[in-house]
């Protein structure tokens, strides 16, 4: 956040505590969603061990590319698909 | 929380520093309890199927160790990888 020598009113301050609240809640919520994801798809449900092997370490580290690129991917697709319809998404 | 997050706290002002912190850490606390409960819940829907008892044996309870040590331990890869990921830094294949 770019530092100002004017404070900012009262309602530009709450929009922009707003939207930071949500963009973490976002972050957080992908996170969660990504681990839950590749967990699923990489490591078997049998628990023969604690320790992740070298399978387990490399299947995860490219679920997490993969789930990364759909998502910057869905991104740019989602919203230049129909900007009237998700128009209201990007009113704060 | 990223720690790049944190670094950029500092070139806000002493009380909207205070009340982002805050806001990050009521995030952090809801996020581990939820992180506990899903952790629970799998691990007991992957370890344990019979109900002929009211106590664990020890093959549930190895389980269930195992499978909670390897979530963590996968979801701390994961934070790493998803912290580069974040920060645009290059991956091996």
């Amino acid at each position: 956040m770019a530092a100002s020598n004017n404070a900012p009113s009262g309602i530009d301050k709450e929009q922009i505590f707003g939207m930071a609240e949500k963009e973490m809640e976002y972050r957080v919520d992908l996170f969660n969603k990504l681990t839950q994801t590749c967990f699923n798809k990489c490591i078997e449900k049998r628990y023969k061990e604690s320790e992740l092997n070298m399978g387990e370490n490399s299947c995860i580290d490219r679920c997490v590319s993969k789930y990364w690129q759909v998502n910057t991917h869905f991104f740019v697709v989602v919203f230049s698909l129909d900007l009237k319809k998700f128009g209201s998404i990007l009113q704060y | 929380m990223d720690k790049s997050m944190l670094a950029e706290l500092d070139t806000l002002p002493e009380e909207d520093r205070a009340r982002m912190a805050s806001m990050i850490d009521q995030l952090q606390i809801r996020d581990s309890l939820r992180m506990y409960n899903s952790l629970v819940e799998r691990c007991f829907t992957d370890c344990v199927d019979t109900f002929r008892r009211k106590t664990l044996d020890k093959q549930e309870e190895s389980c269930v160790r195992r499978c909670a040590e390897k979530f963590l331990k996968h979801s701390m890869r994961v934070g790493m990888r998803f912290a580069e990921l974040n920060q645009g830094a290059p991956t091996p294949d």
